[in-house]
């Protein structure tokens, strides 16, 4: 079961996941930044092209995890060539703006640099902010565990809203993915969301609705995140997946990581709340070798 | 005579003007207060080097305390250029000598893992010039948990924010996984955090990240200082793991 | 008779580099941040690196010197030649309380009144010597005082985070409430003029100090004292002033007196900054004078100047002036003079004693309102 918009009636269904895997691992940062393009490039197309998510004259809203204060290699944050060739997409669909943005846990002064997406993504000709308090509104989000929450007025405002996480190993919730990756979206006290974060951020995740997911997995973190640190624990998957059900989405990026997806609590209840399904495989994702 | 030669002349025998007419009695008395502050100063308990104040958490890099005070203007560089509002003045906790030095003010902003700003800007070099890497070794405190107000330990309800925000590439929060009873009297399996005092370097991004407002549930102290031999608690320092 | 003159060019000079420095100290405080990647861009190390008495200190108290101090030394090579020029013309904090003693109204003879020399004056350099005394036996804390220090811990951790809460809470109301008529919105004006303020004026997340109250107090208090005593602090409280008036008080460029020309209005008095007593060039005080060029510019008979220290007698001299004034030839007024070293004409009412050309009898007090040869002009301009 996928969750498709309204302008995506076609005659063959297109597949609603993607997985792209690179057949080498380039060592060079040219490498990686040309592998990173191309993977994402080719699960979005696999999918039928940026223009099934984004429309002419749209604002869209990219969400690439910027939460640390780390380099692209320690595989805390984002790959920036993903950031930036999503952006790209979106202004060859026909985007007239396409914003980046993040509420990180380190200061953002700090992390967007050193992260290296806010160059990378000015550099595609997006409008990278550093986000305004004042735009924080709370808003009803009425789902199970949250009831009211601030979430950042413009995110909810722009046409489309592009998740774009990274696979990281998470010691309360094993993996945070996509879902988890939501929570730069939002405000307030988010620290105390863990105490319940399966029904937290599958009510946050019904929310916002991103109309795209983009799983970084070119480097995986697989110990000691979601910030990491050291290299050591940083592994090359050199793999984009892409779709539109968050939960299978996120449950495809658990196995990337080594774990089951029914060991991750809002996995679980995403699929028994019927945000998306557990069970990817039946998807059929569309499996692709660059 | 020229100006010159005049205006030399006036060193040996100073026109009336130019005395400061200080008196010298005055003056004595001057020299008097400052030496008898100096020596107030030296009875503060700090200075037995063997009291030591847990919230005197100087920023990575500075020296030890004498020379620290000895160096440090107040200039408040420190404080300004600090990019997570870390860096306080201080009030008492470096005794009175050490008013509005730098003080870090872990419930208001941590020390950023991979930020030296501080030590780059200092102008007499009180925080010595450190480079990252070095910066990172350098242990300021050291975190404890507070059981009785951690959610955990005190509420059997998970969280483990502090473990999910530790910076050091090991990182120094590790959990036990615990079974414990709720009040329904259910078995819970819940993540308790430990810190570990070797990795730990008192950044204090835990206690300004705990959601326990008020008094956080986890808390950094300055025992443990690098720069501060006496101020310790381990036998042997610990190792920091790669990064 | 008095008149109302225009400003002298030097001091135009002077307010302008007064400016400039203060303008500078400012734009290195905005620039005390985060730059990427992990840099700490300029910070105002460039006014503690002209700042003999930090460098003094750090000397004493920590027997080190960081290499970028000794620039300090040329702070004190001019102070040495040219007096307290240094707290005229550069010091951003001394602008900063030159420019609320300018605000001060009041006629002149109000001012005259609270302007003179006050022996007070005399305070800062007994701070100066505890201060030091202090360093001296490992105690650094001149650095509370210095006021490169103080203003700058004031604007970082009270001044500066206060004003920024004060314009946040102000474009957020106006964001908030969104005032305006049908489609015409002000935030269409005002939410621009907030990102060019975000951008280069205001912190990127308010910040919050502790003791912050206390070294706001403070700060304000020695702001509002120029209303009280014109530049309360550089005259009664700052070391670093202190230390460049015992280094700077046997100048080579000294104030300079035309005897004919003066008429005794003065007016020189009036403006003057530091309390010198400018009126009579036998008391003029070098260490108070910060060369601020008012009174020569004030003096509406151009009797004052600054030139290189030039000896009155009969001797030859290079100042051109030197042949105006009969009394001066005759070298029996100066301190320079066989006479006066040795040792027999020292006070000034010998002066009067000659039926020379002081016509004020009385030396010079402070509060001294009841001479009628004071003369001012309503709307006197301040400064």
């Amino acid at each position: 079961m996928g969750l498709f918009g309204s302008d995506s009636l076609r005659a063959v269904p297109a597949p609603s996941m993607s997985v792209a895997h690179y057949k080498s691992s380039p060592a060079e940062p040219d490498g990686i930044a040309e592998e990173a393009r191309r993977l994402t490039r080719q699960a979005i197309e696999a999918l039928g092209g940026m223009n099934r998510f984004v429309s002419k004259a749209n604002i869209v809203w990219v969400k690439p995890d910027i939460g640390w204060d780390r380099r692209p290699e320690q595989a805390a944050t984002t790959n920036p060539d993903v950031v930036a060739t999503i952006v790209e997409m979106c202004y060859q669909a026909g985007a007239k703006k396409v914003l980046v943005s993040d509420n990180p846990c380190n200061p953002a002064r700090l992390s967007f640099p050193r992260s290296g997406i806010q160059q990378a993504a000015e550099k595609a000709g997006a409008e990278v902010i550093f986000l305004d308090e004042r735009k924080f509104k709370k808003m009803s989000i009425n789902g199970k565990v949250l009831k009211e929450w601030e979430v950042y007025q413009d995110t909810v405002e722009a046409d489309r809203l592009i998740n774009v996480p990274i696979v990281k190993n998470h010691n309360l919730c094993l993996a945070t993915l996509g879902m988890k990756n939501l929570m730069g979206v939002i405000g307030g006290p988010r620290n105390r969301l863990h105490q319940d974060l399966g029904g937290a951020l599958v009510d946050l995740a019904a929310f916002l609705k991103p109309r795209l997911v983009v799983l970084d997995a070119i480097r995986v973190l697989t110990a000691n995140g979601p910030v990491g640190g050291n290299l050591a624990d940083v592994k090359r998957k050199d793999t984009i997946v892409a779709g539109v059900d968050q939960v299978a989405v996120d449950a495809l990026g658990a196995t990337l990581l080594g774990y089951k997806p029914d060991s991750i609590g809002y996995i679980v209840q995403g699929n028994a709340r019927g945000l998306g399904t557990i069970n990817f495989n039946s998807l059929s994702p569309k499996q692709i070798e660059v | 005579m020229n100006p010159l030669h005049k205006w030399i002349g006036d060193f040996v025998h100073p026109p009336k003007e130019a005395r400061l007419d200080l008196g010298r009695r005055a003056v004595l008395a001057a020299g008097l207060a400052g030496l008898g502050a100096k020596l107030l100063f030296g009875i503060d308990p700090q200075a037995s080097k063997r009291s030591f104040n847990p919230a005197l958490i100087r920023p990575p890099g500075a020296l030890p305390e004498d020379e620290f005070l000895a160096r440090c203007i107040r200039c408040g560089e420190c404080m300004k250029v600090c990019p997570t509002n870390a860096i306080h003045p201080a009030s008492l906790e470096g005794g009175v000598e050490g008013v509005w030095t730098p003080v870090l003010n872990m419930p208001v902003g941590y020390c950023d893992y991979e930020c030296n700003l501080c030590s780059q800007v200092c102008p007499t070099h009180a925080i010595r010039q450190v480079d990252v890497p070095e910066k990172k070794k350098i242990k300021i405190g050291l975190a404890y948990i507070d059981k009785n107000r951690c959610l955990p330990w005190a509420y059997s309800k998970t969280c483990i924010v502090c473990e999910e925000h530790c910076p050091t590439p090991k990182k120094a929060i590790w959990f036990e996984e615990v079974e414990v009873l709720n009040i329904q009297g259910e078995k819970l399996t819940i993540k308790q955090p430990r810190v570990d005092p070797d990795l730990c370097i008192g950044c204090g991004i835990c206690e300004t990240k705990c959601p326990v407002k008020g008094q956080a549930a986890v808390r950094v102290t300055s025992v443990g200082e690098t720069r501060n031999p006496e101020n310790q608690i381990l036998l042997s320092p610990g190792s920091f793991g790669e990064g | 008779m008095a008149q109302k003159k225009k400003t002298s060019w030097i001091v135009w000079l002077r307010r302008l580099t007064q400016t400039g420095f203060f303008l500078l100290f400012c734009y290195l405080f905005l620039q005390t941040v985060y730059h990427p990647i992990n840099k700490a861009g300029r910070g105002v190390t460039f006014f503690f690196n002209l700042d003999p008495l930090v460098a003094l200190n750090s000397l004493l108290a920590s027997h080190a010197l960081v290499e970028a101090m000794l620039f300090s030394l040329v702070t004190l090579a001019v102070t040495f030649i040219c007096g307290r020029w240094f707290c005229g013309w550069v010091c951003p904090f001394g602008t900063l309380h030159n420019f609320f003693t300018s605000l001060r109204g009041g006629r002149a003879k109000q001012k005259l009144a609270v302007g003179g020399y006050n022996q007070w004056q005399k305070a800062k350099y007994y701070g100066l010597v505890a201060f030091l005394v202090a360093a001296l036996v490992g105690a650094d804390v001149v650095g509370w005082l210095d006021p490169f220090s103080f203003f700058f811990r004031s604007l970082s951790t009270s001044i500066y985070p206060a004003i920024n809460k004060g314009l946040v809470a102000l474009f957020t109301w106006i964001y908030d409430a969104n005032p305006g008529v049908g489609p015409v919105r002000l935030t269409a004006v005002t939410e621009p003029i907030y990102g060019v303020l975000r951008k280069y004026f205001l912190a990127v997340e308010q910040p919050y100090y502790w003791g912050s109250m206390l070294i706001g107090v403070l700060f304000i208090s020695t702001v509002v004292l120029n209303f009280f005593r014109a530049r309360f602090w550089c005259r009664y409280v700052c070391p670093l002033g202190a230390l460049l008036g015992v280094v700077g008080k046997n100048p080579l460029v000294r104030l300079k007196k035309n005897e004919e020309k003066c008429d005794s209005c003065r007016l020189c008095l009036v403006d003057c900054q530091g309390g010198a007593t400018p009126d009579n060039p036998l008391e003029w005080k070098p260490s108070e004078c910060f060369y601020c060029w008012n009174c020569e510019s004030d003096c509406p008979a151009q009797a004052i100047s600054f030139t290189v220290y030039c000896h009155p007698e009969p001797f030859a001299c290079h100042s051109e002036r030197s042949e105006e004034s009969p009394q001066l030839a005759q070298g029996k007024l100066r301190e320079g003079s066989p006479q006066f070293s040795q040792g027999k004409l020292r006070e000034p009412s010998l002066r009067i004693a000659e039926g020379r050309n002081c016509r004020d009898s009385s030396p010079r007090q402070v509060g001294a309102q009841n001479d009628t040869a004071l003369r001012t002009e309503t709307g006197e301009k301040a400064r």
